[in-house]
Protein backbone atom coordinates (compact mmCIF):
# COMPACT_ATOMS: atom_id res chain seq x y z
CA UNK A 1 0.00 0.00 0.00
CA UNK A 2 1.17 3.36 -1.10
CA UNK A 3 0.77 6.53 0.05
CA UNK A 4 -1.93 7.90 -1.80
CA UNK A 5 -5.37 6.95 -1.03
CA UNK A 6 -7.88 4.91 -3.34
CA UNK A 7 -10.35 8.18 -2.96
CA UNK A 8 -8.10 10.59 -4.11
CA UNK A 9 -7.99 9.01 -7.85
CA UNK A 10 -11.27 11.13 -8.86
CA UNK A 11 -9.00 14.45 -7.99
CA UNK A 12 -6.54 13.16 -10.20
CA UNK A 13 -8.85 13.41 -13.23
CA UNK A 14 -8.81 16.71 -14.22
CA UNK A 15 -11.96 17.67 -13.26
CA UNK A 16 -11.09 20.56 -11.22
CA UNK A 17 -7.67 22.05 -11.79
CA UNK A 18 -4.59 21.00 -9.46
CA UNK A 19 -2.27 23.63 -8.16
CA UNK A 20 1.43 23.13 -7.99
CA UNK A 21 4.17 25.21 -6.11
CA UNK A 22 7.41 25.36 -6.86
CA UNK A 23 10.85 27.20 -5.52
CA UNK A 24 12.97 28.91 -8.01
CA UNK A 25 17.06 28.31 -6.56
CA UNK A 26 16.99 31.72 -4.36
CA UNK A 27 13.38 30.61 -2.61
CA UNK A 28 11.42 32.90 -4.28
CA UNK A 29 8.02 30.56 -4.33
CA UNK A 30 5.61 30.10 -8.11
CA UNK A 31 2.07 28.93 -7.79
CA UNK A 32 0.83 27.64 -11.27
CA UNK A 33 -2.59 26.07 -11.85
CA UNK A 34 -2.36 22.48 -13.69
CA UNK A 35 -4.98 21.16 -16.00
CA UNK A 36 -4.25 17.50 -14.32
CA UNK A 37 -1.97 15.54 -12.05
CA UNK A 38 -1.93 11.91 -13.10
CA UNK A 39 -2.30 8.87 -10.73
CA UNK A 40 1.07 6.72 -11.63
CA UNK A 41 0.82 4.29 -8.47
CA UNK A 42 0.18 4.95 -4.78
CA UNK A 43 3.77 6.37 -3.84
CA UNK A 44 4.30 7.93 -7.54
CA UNK A 45 2.27 10.56 -9.37
CA UNK A 46 3.31 12.39 -13.26
CA UNK A 47 3.19 16.05 -14.39
CA UNK A 48 3.12 16.68 -17.89
CA UNK A 49 5.70 18.68 -19.27
CA UNK A 50 4.18 20.43 -22.51
CA UNK A 51 5.74 23.77 -22.63
CA UNK A 52 8.93 25.40 -20.98
CA UNK A 53 7.55 27.61 -18.02
CA UNK A 54 8.59 28.43 -15.02
CA UNK A 55 7.41 25.42 -12.88
CA UNK A 56 9.95 23.62 -15.39
CA UNK A 57 12.46 26.23 -14.78
CA UNK A 58 12.65 26.05 -10.60
CA UNK A 59 12.27 21.79 -10.59
CA UNK A 60 15.25 22.01 -12.61
CA UNK A 61 16.80 24.06 -9.76
CA UNK A 62 14.78 22.37 -6.85
CA UNK A 63 13.60 19.38 -7.42
CA UNK A 64 10.40 19.97 -4.31
CA UNK A 65 6.97 20.48 -5.36
CA UNK A 66 3.32 20.70 -3.39
CA UNK A 67 0.01 20.08 -5.31
CA UNK A 68 -2.92 20.88 -3.97
CA UNK A 69 -5.30 18.52 -4.97
CA UNK A 70 -9.45 18.90 -5.37
CA UNK A 71 -12.04 16.17 -5.36
CA UNK A 72 -14.36 17.01 -7.90
CA UNK A 73 -17.73 15.77 -6.26
CA UNK A 74 -16.72 16.08 -2.19
CA UNK A 75 -14.68 18.75 -2.70
CA UNK A 76 -12.12 16.82 0.25
CA UNK A 77 -8.95 18.47 -0.75
CA UNK A 78 -5.36 17.46 -0.20
CA UNK A 79 -1.72 18.61 -0.06
CA UNK A 80 0.78 16.50 -1.60
CA UNK A 81 4.36 16.84 -0.89
CA UNK A 82 6.52 15.65 -3.81
CA UNK A 83 10.00 15.46 -4.96
CA UNK A 84 10.74 15.25 -8.72
CA UNK A 85 12.32 11.70 -9.69
CA UNK A 86 12.60 11.74 -13.39
CA UNK A 87 11.18 12.33 -16.65
CA UNK A 88 9.90 9.87 -18.85
CA UNK A 89 9.74 10.29 -22.84
CA UNK A 90 8.75 6.61 -23.09
CA UNK A 91 6.60 3.98 -21.65
CA UNK A 92 2.74 3.15 -20.30
CA UNK A 93 2.56 6.08 -18.33
CA UNK A 94 3.94 8.63 -21.08
CA UNK A 95 1.83 6.77 -23.73
CA UNK A 96 -1.15 6.62 -21.73
CA UNK A 97 -0.69 10.67 -20.62
CA UNK A 98 0.41 11.30 -24.49
CA UNK A 99 -2.45 10.00 -25.77
CA UNK A 100 -4.78 11.43 -23.94
CA UNK A 101 -3.68 14.99 -24.90
CA UNK A 102 -3.27 14.19 -28.82
CA UNK A 103 -7.14 12.80 -28.39
CA UNK A 104 -8.49 16.14 -27.11
CA UNK A 105 -5.69 18.25 -29.06
CA UNK A 106 -7.15 16.62 -32.72
CA UNK A 107 -10.68 18.01 -31.03
CA UNK A 108 -9.35 21.44 -31.24
CA UNK A 109 -7.56 21.74 -34.39
CA UNK A 110 -4.37 21.81 -32.48
CA UNK A 111 -3.17 18.45 -33.28
CA UNK A 112 0.76 18.12 -33.41
CA UNK A 113 0.88 21.43 -31.72
CA UNK A 114 -0.08 20.35 -28.66
CA UNK A 115 2.95 17.64 -27.60
CA UNK A 116 3.63 15.77 -24.74
CA UNK A 117 7.48 16.47 -24.08
CA UNK A 118 7.78 14.55 -20.96
CA UNK A 119 5.78 12.99 -18.07
CA UNK A 120 7.49 13.77 -14.75
CA UNK A 121 7.43 11.28 -12.22
CA UNK A 122 7.32 12.73 -8.49
CA UNK A 123 8.00 10.61 -5.23
CA UNK A 124 5.39 11.12 -3.09
CA UNK A 125 6.71 12.27 0.30
CA UNK A 126 3.70 13.06 2.20
CA UNK A 127 -0.24 12.95 1.78
CA UNK A 128 -2.41 15.48 3.88
CA UNK A 129 -6.18 15.54 3.75
CA UNK A 130 -7.09 19.08 4.57
CA UNK A 131 -10.68 19.08 4.26
CA UNK A 132 -13.67 16.09 5.55
CA UNK A 133 -11.65 14.00 8.09
CA UNK A 134 -10.65 17.36 9.78
CA UNK A 135 -14.25 18.82 9.92
CA UNK A 136 -15.35 15.49 11.57
CA UNK A 137 -13.24 15.82 14.66
CA UNK B 1 -2.61 3.14 14.73
CA UNK B 2 -0.24 1.68 17.38
CA UNK B 3 -0.24 4.64 19.41
CA UNK B 4 -4.06 5.32 19.32
CA UNK B 5 -4.41 1.85 20.76
CA UNK B 6 -2.15 2.66 23.56
CA UNK B 7 -4.27 5.48 24.34
CA UNK B 8 -7.14 4.14 26.65
CA UNK B 9 -9.32 7.23 26.01
CA UNK B 10 -13.06 5.29 25.36
CA UNK B 11 -13.51 8.02 22.44
CA UNK B 12 -10.62 6.78 20.42
CA UNK B 13 -11.65 3.48 20.89
CA UNK B 14 -15.00 4.06 19.61
CA UNK B 15 -13.47 5.94 16.71
CA UNK B 16 -11.28 3.51 16.31
CA UNK B 17 -14.34 0.62 16.51
CA UNK B 18 -16.31 2.78 14.07
CA UNK B 19 -13.57 2.96 11.47
CA UNK B 20 -13.05 -0.30 11.53
CA UNK B 21 -16.43 -1.25 11.01
CA UNK B 22 -16.28 1.36 8.07
CA UNK B 23 -13.49 -0.26 6.41
CA UNK B 24 -15.26 -3.58 6.51
CA UNK B 25 -18.60 -2.59 5.35
CA UNK B 26 -16.28 -0.86 2.06
CA UNK B 27 -14.42 -4.18 1.31
CA UNK B 28 -17.75 -6.49 1.50
CA UNK B 29 -19.32 -3.63 -0.68
CA UNK B 30 -16.01 -4.28 -2.86
CA UNK B 31 -16.42 -7.51 -3.00
CA UNK B 32 -20.12 -7.74 -3.76
CA UNK B 33 -19.56 -5.48 -6.44
CA UNK B 34 -17.05 -7.86 -8.35
CA UNK B 35 -18.76 -10.92 -7.56
CA UNK B 36 -21.49 -9.94 -9.26
CA UNK B 37 -19.19 -8.57 -12.32
CA UNK B 38 -18.24 -11.84 -12.63
CA UNK B 39 -21.75 -13.19 -12.87
CA UNK B 40 -22.35 -10.20 -15.39
CA UNK B 41 -19.36 -11.06 -17.20
CA UNK B 42 -20.35 -14.69 -17.97
CA UNK B 43 -23.85 -13.97 -18.66
CA UNK B 44 -22.55 -11.31 -21.68
CA UNK B 45 -20.07 -14.06 -22.59
CA UNK B 46 -22.35 -16.68 -23.25
CA UNK B 47 -24.96 -14.75 -24.96
CA UNK B 48 -22.21 -13.15 -27.26
CA UNK B 49 -21.18 -16.01 -28.50
CA UNK B 50 -24.62 -18.10 -29.24
CA UNK B 51 -25.06 -16.36 -32.36
CA UNK B 52 -22.86 -15.74 -35.96
CA UNK B 53 -24.80 -12.61 -36.77
CA UNK B 54 -23.15 -9.06 -36.97
CA UNK B 55 -26.31 -7.04 -36.31
CA UNK B 56 -27.06 -9.01 -33.41
CA UNK B 57 -23.70 -9.59 -32.15
CA UNK B 58 -23.61 -5.64 -31.71
CA UNK B 59 -27.31 -5.76 -30.32
CA UNK B 60 -25.82 -7.94 -27.26
CA UNK B 61 -22.78 -6.02 -26.47
CA UNK B 62 -24.37 -2.70 -26.73
CA UNK B 63 -27.71 -4.03 -24.80
CA UNK B 64 -25.16 -5.30 -21.64
CA UNK B 65 -23.44 -2.47 -21.59
CA UNK B 66 -26.90 -1.05 -20.55
CA UNK B 67 -28.65 -3.86 -18.72
CA UNK B 68 -25.91 -5.39 -16.81
CA UNK B 69 -23.12 -2.77 -16.36
CA UNK B 70 -25.17 0.48 -16.33
CA UNK B 71 -23.71 2.49 -19.34
CA UNK B 72 -26.09 4.52 -20.59
CA UNK B 73 -24.49 5.86 -23.60
CA UNK B 74 -22.24 3.36 -26.13
CA UNK B 75 -20.85 2.38 -29.49
CA UNK B 76 -19.47 0.36 -31.45
CA UNK B 77 -17.59 1.31 -34.40
CA UNK B 78 -16.11 -1.11 -36.68
CA UNK B 79 -12.90 -1.12 -38.82
CA UNK B 80 -13.16 -0.43 -42.47
CA UNK B 81 -11.28 -3.05 -44.53
CA UNK B 82 -9.62 0.44 -46.53
CA UNK B 83 -8.20 1.41 -42.85
CA UNK B 84 -7.95 4.96 -42.58
CA UNK B 85 -11.59 5.42 -40.58
CA UNK B 86 -13.85 3.42 -38.10
CA UNK B 87 -17.58 3.54 -38.67
CA UNK B 88 -20.09 3.62 -35.97
CA UNK B 89 -21.75 0.21 -36.56
CA UNK B 90 -23.81 0.23 -33.38
CA UNK B 91 -25.47 2.71 -30.85
CA UNK B 92 -27.51 2.99 -27.51
CA UNK B 93 -28.98 5.13 -25.78
CA UNK B 94 -28.96 8.28 -28.02
CA UNK B 95 -32.09 10.26 -29.57
CA UNK B 96 -30.46 10.48 -33.13
CA UNK B 97 -28.97 7.56 -33.90
CA UNK B 98 -25.66 8.45 -35.79
CA UNK B 99 -24.67 5.16 -37.77
CA UNK B 100 -22.39 5.15 -40.72
CA UNK B 101 -21.15 7.75 -38.87
CA UNK B 102 -16.94 7.64 -39.68
CA UNK B 103 -14.24 8.69 -37.28
CA UNK B 104 -11.24 9.02 -39.01
CA UNK B 105 -8.20 7.58 -37.14
CA UNK B 106 -6.59 9.61 -34.74
CA UNK B 107 -9.14 11.88 -34.14
CA UNK B 108 -10.34 12.39 -30.85
CA UNK B 109 -10.63 9.65 -28.54
CA UNK B 110 -11.81 7.19 -30.74
CA UNK B 111 -9.69 8.30 -33.62
CA UNK B 112 -6.67 8.17 -30.86
CA UNK B 113 -7.76 4.73 -29.08
CA UNK B 114 -7.91 3.53 -32.47
CA UNK B 115 -4.76 4.38 -33.89
CA UNK B 116 -3.10 3.83 -30.70
CA UNK B 117 -4.74 0.32 -30.32
CA UNK B 118 -4.67 1.42 -26.33
CA UNK B 119 -7.21 2.01 -23.96
CA UNK B 120 -8.58 5.64 -23.04
CA UNK B 121 -10.48 6.71 -20.22
CA UNK B 122 -10.90 10.62 -19.90
CA UNK B 123 -12.52 12.27 -16.97
CA UNK B 124 -12.60 15.72 -18.08
CA UNK B 125 -13.23 16.48 -21.68
CA UNK B 126 -14.65 19.73 -21.01
CA UNK B 127 -12.33 21.06 -18.53
CA UNK B 128 -9.54 19.84 -21.04
CA UNK B 129 -11.00 21.52 -24.12
CA UNK B 130 -11.73 24.50 -22.46
CA UNK B 131 -8.09 24.49 -21.06
CA UNK B 132 -6.77 23.74 -25.04
CA UNK B 133 -9.22 26.42 -26.27
CA UNK B 134 -7.82 29.38 -24.14
CA UNK B 135 -4.23 27.97 -24.99
CA UNK B 136 -4.76 28.13 -29.25
CA UNK B 137 -6.62 31.40 -28.46
CA UNK B 138 -3.31 32.74 -27.07
CA UNK B 139 -1.33 31.06 -29.62
CA UNK B 140 -3.29 31.84 -32.54
CA UNK B 141 -3.20 35.41 -31.34
CA UNK B 142 0.54 35.21 -30.95
CA UNK B 143 1.15 33.92 -34.64
CA UNK B 144 2.16 30.21 -33.11
CA UNK B 145 -0.84 28.02 -34.01
CA UNK B 146 -3.38 28.30 -37.53
CA UNK B 147 -6.26 29.88 -37.19
CA UNK B 148 -9.90 28.30 -37.61
CA UNK B 149 -12.15 26.22 -36.35
CA UNK B 150 -12.45 22.75 -34.39
CA UNK B 151 -12.39 20.02 -37.03
CA UNK B 152 -15.21 17.56 -37.98
CA UNK B 153 -18.06 16.62 -35.29
CA UNK B 154 -17.27 13.33 -33.64
CA UNK B 155 -20.36 11.05 -32.84
CA UNK B 156 -22.17 10.70 -29.68
CA UNK B 157 -23.25 13.03 -27.16
CA UNK B 158 -22.26 16.95 -27.98
CA UNK B 159 -21.49 17.25 -23.90
CA UNK B 160 -19.59 13.98 -23.26
CA UNK B 161 -17.70 14.43 -20.19
CA UNK B 162 -16.27 11.05 -19.69
CA UNK B 163 -15.31 8.60 -22.41
CA UNK B 164 -14.20 5.63 -21.89
CA UNK B 165 -12.89 4.08 -25.31
CA UNK B 166 -11.36 0.24 -25.75
CA UNK B 167 -9.93 -0.94 -29.10
CA UNK B 168 -11.19 -4.46 -30.02
CA UNK B 169 -8.49 -6.35 -30.78
CA UNK B 170 -7.73 -9.75 -32.05
CA UNK B 171 -4.07 -10.49 -32.24
CA UNK B 172 -3.06 -7.12 -32.35
CA UNK B 173 -5.67 -6.18 -35.26
CA UNK B 174 -7.74 -3.84 -34.72
CA UNK B 175 -11.70 -5.24 -35.14
CA UNK B 176 -13.32 -1.77 -34.11
CA UNK B 177 -13.72 0.70 -30.98
CA UNK B 178 -15.99 -0.02 -27.73
CA UNK B 179 -16.69 3.20 -26.21
CA UNK B 180 -19.41 4.28 -23.46
CA UNK B 181 -19.64 7.79 -22.66
CA UNK B 182 -21.32 9.96 -19.75
CA UNK B 183 -22.15 13.53 -19.80
CA UNK B 184 -20.86 13.70 -16.02
CA UNK B 185 -17.44 14.16 -15.39
CA UNK B 186 -15.52 11.13 -13.59
CA UNK B 187 -17.90 8.69 -14.93
CA UNK B 188 -16.30 5.71 -14.96
CA UNK B 189 -13.27 4.21 -12.61
CA UNK B 190 -10.75 1.51 -12.92
CA UNK B 191 -13.26 -1.45 -12.17
CA UNK B 192 -15.24 -0.06 -14.83
CA UNK B 193 -12.26 -0.67 -16.89
CA UNK B 194 -11.57 -3.80 -16.11
CA UNK B 195 -14.90 -5.00 -16.65
CA UNK B 196 -15.41 -3.21 -20.07
CA UNK B 197 -11.64 -4.90 -21.11
CA UNK B 198 -13.23 -8.26 -20.24
CA UNK B 199 -16.53 -8.03 -22.25
CA UNK B 200 -14.49 -6.52 -24.93
CA UNK B 201 -11.95 -8.52 -25.50
CA UNK B 202 -15.10 -11.39 -26.05
CA UNK B 203 -16.84 -8.77 -27.78
CA UNK B 204 -13.52 -8.37 -30.28
CA UNK B 205 -13.83 -12.68 -30.83
CA UNK B 206 -17.42 -12.33 -31.64
CA UNK B 207 -17.62 -9.52 -33.97
CA UNK B 208 -14.44 -10.89 -35.77
CA UNK B 209 -16.11 -14.09 -36.25
CA UNK B 210 -19.76 -12.74 -37.45
CA UNK B 211 -17.71 -10.57 -39.77
CA UNK B 212 -15.79 -13.38 -40.88
CA UNK B 213 -18.77 -15.54 -41.61
CA UNK B 214 -20.73 -12.51 -43.32
CA UNK B 215 -17.86 -12.08 -45.62
CA UNK B 216 -17.42 -15.95 -46.71
CA UNK B 217 -21.38 -15.85 -47.15
CA UNK B 218 -21.15 -12.85 -49.32
CA UNK B 219 -17.96 -14.47 -50.95
CA UNK B 220 -19.20 -17.29 -51.90
CA UNK B 221 -22.23 -15.33 -53.63
CA UNK B 222 -19.89 -12.99 -55.39
CA UNK B 223 -18.20 -15.87 -56.52
CA UNK B 224 -20.82 -17.21 -58.78
CA UNK B 225 -20.70 -14.33 -61.07
CA UNK B 226 -17.12 -13.16 -60.71
CA UNK B 227 -13.39 -14.01 -60.78
CA UNK B 228 -12.53 -14.81 -57.58
CA UNK B 229 -9.75 -11.81 -57.72
CA UNK B 230 -12.46 -9.39 -58.47
CA UNK B 231 -15.06 -10.48 -55.27
CA UNK B 232 -12.09 -10.78 -52.84
CA UNK B 233 -11.73 -6.92 -54.43
CA UNK B 234 -15.52 -6.13 -53.63
CA UNK B 235 -15.13 -8.03 -50.38
CA UNK B 236 -11.92 -5.92 -49.25
CA UNK B 237 -13.71 -2.51 -50.53
CA UNK B 238 -11.79 -1.89 -53.30
CA UNK B 239 -14.50 -2.41 -55.72
CA UNK B 240 -18.27 -1.07 -55.51
CA UNK B 241 -20.93 -4.26 -54.62
CA UNK B 242 -22.28 -4.74 -58.48
CA UNK B 243 -25.36 -6.16 -56.82
CA UNK B 244 -26.50 -2.27 -55.98
CA UNK B 245 -28.08 -0.85 -58.49
CA UNK B 246 -26.52 1.33 -61.15
CA UNK B 247 -26.21 2.28 -64.78
CA UNK B 248 -23.36 1.96 -66.64
CA UNK B 249 -22.21 1.88 -70.57
CA UNK B 250 -21.08 -1.58 -70.82
CA UNK B 251 -20.00 -3.79 -73.83
CA UNK B 252 -22.31 -6.94 -74.07
CA UNK B 253 -21.43 -10.53 -75.86
CA UNK B 254 -23.67 -12.93 -76.18
CA UNK B 255 -22.42 -16.57 -77.54
CA UNK B 256 -24.33 -20.06 -78.35
CA UNK B 257 -23.55 -22.85 -80.44
CA UNK B 258 -25.74 -23.25 -83.59
CA UNK B 259 -27.03 -26.59 -84.83
CA UNK B 260 -27.07 -27.06 -80.75
CA UNK B 261 -30.73 -27.73 -80.39
CA UNK B 262 -30.85 -30.38 -82.95
CA UNK B 263 -27.78 -31.87 -81.98
CA UNK B 264 -29.63 -31.63 -78.01
CA UNK B 265 -32.50 -33.54 -79.61
CA UNK B 266 -30.79 -36.89 -81.07
CA UNK B 267 -27.66 -36.77 -78.86
CA UNK B 268 -27.17 -38.80 -76.13
CA UNK B 269 -27.70 -36.83 -72.37
CA UNK B 270 -23.84 -37.53 -71.69
CA UNK B 271 -22.44 -36.65 -75.26
CA UNK B 272 -24.55 -33.36 -75.01
CA UNK B 273 -22.85 -32.85 -71.35
CA UNK B 274 -19.57 -33.83 -72.58
CA UNK B 275 -19.63 -31.24 -75.46
CA UNK B 276 -21.11 -28.88 -72.98
CA UNK B 277 -18.15 -29.23 -70.88
CA UNK B 278 -15.38 -29.18 -73.10
CA UNK B 279 -17.12 -25.76 -74.60
CA UNK B 280 -17.43 -24.28 -71.14
CA UNK B 281 -14.08 -24.56 -69.89
CA UNK B 282 -12.61 -23.35 -73.06
CA UNK B 283 -15.01 -20.15 -73.15
CA UNK B 284 -14.31 -20.10 -69.40
CA UNK B 285 -10.02 -19.30 -69.38
CA UNK B 286 -10.88 -16.93 -72.33
CA UNK B 287 -13.28 -14.81 -70.01
CA UNK B 288 -10.71 -14.69 -67.04
CA UNK B 289 -8.31 -14.01 -69.19
CA UNK B 290 -9.80 -10.66 -70.36
CA UNK B 291 -11.47 -10.01 -66.98
CA UNK B 292 -14.85 -10.41 -68.76
CA UNK B 293 -17.88 -11.23 -66.49
CA UNK B 294 -20.15 -13.63 -66.56
CA UNK B 295 -23.73 -12.49 -66.31
CA UNK B 296 -25.01 -16.55 -67.33
CA UNK B 297 -25.09 -19.45 -68.94
CA UNK B 298 -28.27 -21.29 -69.94
CA UNK B 299 -27.23 -24.44 -71.90
CA UNK B 300 -24.76 -23.40 -74.83
CA UNK B 301 -25.94 -19.62 -74.07
CA UNK B 302 -23.51 -17.27 -72.27
CA UNK B 303 -23.61 -13.54 -71.76
CA UNK B 304 -20.50 -11.65 -70.59
CA UNK B 305 -19.94 -8.16 -70.34
CA UNK B 306 -16.75 -5.83 -69.74
CA UNK B 307 -17.12 -2.25 -67.93
CA UNK B 308 -18.90 -3.92 -65.02
CA UNK B 309 -18.37 -4.33 -62.14
CA UNK B 310 -14.69 -3.56 -62.94
CA UNK B 311 -13.93 -0.49 -65.22
CA UNK B 312 -12.27 -0.67 -68.02
CA UNK B 313 -11.08 1.59 -70.25
CA UNK B 314 -10.77 -0.82 -73.38
CA UNK B 315 -14.34 -2.83 -73.39
CA UNK B 316 -14.96 -2.77 -76.39
CA UNK B 317 -11.62 -3.96 -77.87
CA UNK B 318 -11.50 -6.41 -75.14
CA UNK B 319 -15.02 -7.92 -76.18
CA UNK B 320 -13.64 -8.29 -79.24
CA UNK B 321 -10.43 -9.73 -79.28
CA UNK B 322 -11.98 -12.14 -76.70
CA UNK B 323 -14.51 -13.05 -78.86
CA UNK B 324 -11.85 -13.59 -82.04
CA UNK B 325 -9.81 -16.23 -80.03
CA UNK B 326 -12.93 -17.99 -78.83
CA UNK B 327 -13.95 -18.29 -83.17
CA UNK B 328 -10.06 -19.73 -82.71
CA UNK B 329 -10.59 -21.73 -79.93
CA UNK B 330 -13.91 -23.37 -80.81
CA UNK B 331 -12.86 -24.41 -84.56
CA UNK B 332 -10.88 -27.11 -83.35
CA UNK B 333 -13.40 -28.58 -81.33
CA UNK B 334 -16.41 -28.15 -84.20
CA UNK B 335 -14.18 -30.24 -85.96
CA UNK B 336 -13.79 -32.83 -83.68
CA UNK B 337 -17.55 -32.99 -83.25
CA UNK B 338 -18.07 -32.98 -86.83
CA UNK B 339 -15.94 -35.94 -86.62
CA UNK B 340 -18.25 -37.52 -84.30
CA UNK B 341 -21.28 -36.19 -86.40
CA UNK B 342 -22.29 -33.20 -84.51
CA UNK B 343 -22.63 -30.37 -87.03
CA UNK B 344 -22.16 -27.35 -84.44
CA UNK B 345 -20.84 -23.65 -84.98
CA UNK B 346 -20.20 -21.01 -82.42
CA UNK B 347 -22.21 -17.40 -83.03
CA UNK B 348 -21.19 -14.20 -81.08
CA UNK B 349 -23.16 -10.64 -80.95
CA UNK B 350 -21.81 -7.59 -79.64
CA UNK B 351 -23.11 -4.63 -78.73
CA UNK B 352 -22.06 -0.91 -76.45
CA UNK B 353 -24.99 0.75 -74.29
CA UNK B 354 -26.41 1.80 -71.36
CA UNK B 355 -28.07 -0.75 -69.04
CA UNK B 356 -29.23 -0.59 -65.58
CA UNK B 357 -26.88 -3.31 -64.03
CA UNK B 358 -27.56 -4.82 -60.18
CA UNK B 359 -29.41 -7.40 -58.25
CA UNK B 360 -32.34 -9.21 -59.58
CA UNK B 361 -34.13 -11.49 -57.60
CA UNK B 362 -35.53 -12.04 -53.90
CA UNK B 363 -33.86 -13.02 -50.29
CA UNK B 364 -31.78 -16.20 -50.71
CA UNK B 365 -31.85 -16.39 -54.19
CA UNK B 366 -30.01 -12.85 -55.90
CA UNK B 367 -28.87 -12.84 -59.65
CA UNK B 368 -26.47 -10.39 -61.00
CA UNK B 369 -28.21 -8.99 -64.22
CA UNK B 370 -27.90 -5.97 -66.51
CA UNK B 371 -31.21 -4.48 -68.36
CA UNK B 372 -31.15 -2.54 -71.50
CA UNK B 373 -31.67 -2.32 -75.43
CA UNK B 374 -27.89 -3.45 -75.46
CA UNK B 375 -28.57 -7.23 -74.13
CA UNK B 376 -31.42 -7.34 -76.31
CA UNK B 377 -29.14 -6.46 -79.32
CA UNK B 378 -26.55 -8.13 -78.02
CA UNK B 379 -28.87 -11.34 -78.11
CA UNK B 380 -30.24 -10.77 -81.27
CA UNK B 381 -27.21 -10.01 -83.67
CA UNK B 382 -25.67 -13.20 -82.14
CA UNK B 383 -29.29 -14.88 -83.16
CA UNK B 384 -28.58 -13.83 -86.80
CA UNK B 385 -24.61 -14.77 -86.84
CA UNK B 386 -23.99 -18.35 -88.58
CA UNK B 387 -21.57 -20.52 -87.44
CA UNK B 388 -17.98 -18.84 -86.87
CA UNK B 389 -19.31 -15.32 -87.54
CA UNK B 390 -18.93 -12.27 -85.14
CA UNK B 391 -21.62 -9.44 -85.66
CA UNK B 392 -20.84 -6.27 -84.09
CA UNK B 393 -23.06 -3.12 -83.28
CA UNK B 394 -22.27 -0.07 -85.96
CA UNK B 395 -21.38 1.67 -82.37
CA UNK B 396 -18.66 -0.99 -81.38
CA UNK B 397 -17.69 -1.42 -85.03
CA UNK B 398 -16.36 2.42 -84.83
CA UNK B 399 -14.56 1.68 -81.66
CA UNK B 400 -12.49 -1.48 -83.12
CA UNK B 401 -11.81 -0.40 -86.48
CA UNK B 402 -8.13 0.16 -85.23
CA UNK B 403 -7.58 -3.37 -84.33
CA UNK B 404 -10.30 -5.47 -86.48
CA UNK B 405 -11.37 -5.89 -90.01
CA UNK B 406 -15.08 -5.21 -90.19
CA UNK B 407 -17.87 -5.85 -93.08
CA UNK B 408 -20.66 -3.83 -93.48
CA UNK B 409 -24.13 -5.95 -93.83
CA UNK B 410 -27.44 -5.39 -94.98
CA UNK B 411 -29.65 -3.75 -91.98
CA UNK B 412 -31.22 -6.71 -89.92
CA UNK B 413 -34.69 -7.25 -88.92
CA UNK B 414 -34.69 -8.21 -85.25
CA UNK B 415 -36.98 -8.69 -82.73
CA UNK B 416 -37.68 -6.11 -81.01
CA UNK B 417 -36.22 -2.94 -83.04
CA UNK B 418 -38.98 -1.15 -84.80
CA UNK B 419 -36.82 -0.53 -87.65
CA UNK B 420 -33.87 -2.66 -89.49
CA UNK B 421 -30.79 -2.46 -87.60
CA UNK B 422 -27.41 -2.23 -89.58
CA UNK B 423 -24.81 -4.73 -88.13
CA UNK B 424 -21.47 -5.26 -89.19
CA UNK B 425 -19.42 -8.80 -89.51
CA UNK B 426 -16.45 -8.85 -87.54
CA UNK B 427 -13.75 -10.82 -89.91
CA UNK B 428 -10.61 -10.95 -88.22
CA UNK B 429 -8.02 -8.91 -86.03
CA UNK B 430 -5.80 -7.17 -87.42
CA UNK B 431 -2.33 -8.37 -87.16
CA UNK B 432 -0.54 -6.29 -83.58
Amino acid sequence: MGLLPDEIKAAMQGVIPSHVVTCAADGTPNASAISQVYYVDGDHVALSHQFFNKTKRNLAENPHAMVWLIHPETFDTWDLELVLDHSETSGPVFDAMDMQIEAIASMVGMKGIFKLKAADIFRVISVVKTSGERIRR
Amino acid sequence: MTAAADDQDPHVLRELIARSQETIDRLNLDLARRTNDVRIIQQISSEITSTLDLDEVLGIVLGAMERVLGFQHSMLLLAEPAGDTVVVAATRGYGRPSTDARVRIGDGVIGVVAERKALMRVGNIGTSLRYLQAIRARMQAAGQAPAGEAPAALPGLPDAQSQLALPLLVKDRLVGVLVVESAKPNAFDDLDEVVLRIVGNQAATAIDNARTYRMVDQLGRLKRFFSPHLAELIIRGGADDPLKTHRREVTVVFLDLRGFTAFAETAEPEEVMGVLREYHAEMGKLILAHEGTLERFTGDGMMIFFNDPLPVPDAGRRAARMSAEMQERVSPLTAKWRRLGYELGLGIGIAKGFATIGGIGFEGRWDYGAIGTVTNLAARLCGEAKGGEILVSTRLAGEIEDIAETEELAPLTLKGFARPVPAMKLVRLKPA
